[in-house]
């Protein structure tokens, strides 16, 4: 088995409001899965059904179990940071450590140890009295040692400036991941993970509007800058989303073969923020 | 620092190119360590399976040598390897276009000797 997760037609409802619908997607084993979507599109509805804290319909299954009824099997097994770090604002560091030790059977608080040292947190300090950024740097610093097959970030970097957020990465990649861990995480600042993503999914309005592997998009989608006759000609491919700038024409082309497209200008593979924006505008019309 | 990625190839060709201009320039000498995957990948913030891909490339055109458990060194000669590879390029692929400039703006070689002459004598060391 290389599939972590499998969602089947997974739906969820609150009362007229169909917050997650019909969706239908695998991750496999030692991916980074990037999960992308506006506001209100459903992200945090579907972290919270593979993490059990919500029921659904169809079936959604997490490292062979059924998160919702075999949850505390599972969180044994998984970690996860919410939107924003929260931890509990009185406690001591050392506290905290204590505390994840005695609850979580897969914690090496040595290796948390380890990582806080690098940091400038000092154990006797409260939460309360560590900036934004050292708040998550304590929180990856558990999450980091808690052998843990999935872990789930939702918008981890949220609030953080740009050097915290950079170091969060970078933390992240050399202390946590490896083969055979699994990553899934939301955020809205694409541009700043999408090196670090295997594969994404696209989210709007509770339904999946692209699931790919990074390494695929160069085949599908493609960028092309032209301008004169020759936009006239690329049009004819039917492109998804077109932008006009400095009298050039920048057209962006699902399934059509690249090498069709460069004898009329500049091709080149779309940034993820771009096609997401194409995308999201395409499934408006 | 970051590095720039330019968006015209995959981040890995580019990595390899940049491992390549290091052993050219001999920042990277033979027998030398390349940097650690979790390392470059951590410092660059990419997946780490796209610098495999970098190293990869770099292990089959035999410039670096992957050994089990301790990381990727490079070749014995693989300087000189890649300076013979760029020679070969450069006279096959941009001599002829400066030749053809040359004639096409009718300087001889004499003219042009004179303005080459301060870098000749330190000109060749690798061989």
């Amino acid at each position: 088995m290389t599939s972590l997760v499998t969602a089947n037609g997974v739906t969820k409802r609150f009362k007229d409001v169909v917050a997650v619908d019909d969706v239908s997607f695998e991750i496999e084993k030692g991916r980074i899965l990037g999960l992308i979507g506006p506001n209100g599109a459903g992200k945090t509805t579907l972290l919270k059904a593979i993490l059990g804290l919500t029921d659904c319909e169809g079936q959604l299954s997490v490292l062979g179990l059924d998160p919702f009824k075999q949850r505390k099997q599972l969180m044994q097994q998984i970690s996860f940071i919410a939107d924003v770090a929260v931890l509990p604002r009185w406690i001591k560091v050392e506290q905290l450590l204590d505390f994840v030790e005695a609850t979580h059977p897969n914690y090496s608080r040595g290796k948390s140890e380890e990582l806080l040292k690098r940091t400038k947190i000092m154990k006797k300090s409260k939460v309360r009295e560590l900036s934004k950024g050292m708040v998550t740097q304590l929180h990856l610093s558990i999450i980091a040692a808690i052998d843990a097959k999935l872990l789930i970030l939702d918008e981890p970097t949220l609030g953080l400036d740009i050097i915290f957020r950079k170091e969060f990465y970078a933390d992240l990649l050399a202390d946590y991941f490896d083969e055979e861990r699994t990553i899934l995480v939301t955020t809205h600042q694409v541009e700043e993970i999408e090196n670090i993503l295997t594969d994404i999914m696209f989210i709007n309005d509770g339904r999946i509007l692209l699931e790919a592997a990074m390494d695929d998009l160069s085949s599908t989608y493609t960028e092309l800058a032209t301008s004169g006759a020759n936009a006239a000609t690329a049009r004819g491919f039917g492109p998804i989303a077109e932008n006009q700038l400095f009298g050039q024409t920048i057209y962006l082309f699902e399934g059509v073969d690249r090498e069709k497209l460069k004898p009329l200008g500049d091709t080149r593979t779309p940034s993820v923020a771009d096609l997401f924006v194409a995308k999201v505008k395409g499934a408006k019309k | 620092m970051d590095p720039k990625w330019n968006e015209d190839q995959p981040i890995y060709r580019q990595l390899r190119d940049r491992v390549v201009a290091m052993i050219l320039e001999g920042a990277l000498g033979d027998g030398d360590a390349l940097p650690s995957v979790r390392n470059v990948a951590a410092e660059y913030r990419l997946n780490p399976l796209t610098v495999l891909k970098g190293y990869q490339e770099l292990v089959d055109e035999g410039l670096v040598e992957k050994k089990r458990g301790r990381g990727m060194f490079v070749n014995e000669g693989a300087r000189s390897q890649l300076l013979k590879d760029e020679r070969q390029r450069f006279l096959e692929k941009e001599w002829p276009k400066v030749v053809e400039t040359i004639d096409r703006l009718g300087l001889d070689a004499g003219e042009l000797l004179t303005q080459v002459k301060p870098s000749e004598e330190q000109g060749d060391d690798n061989d």
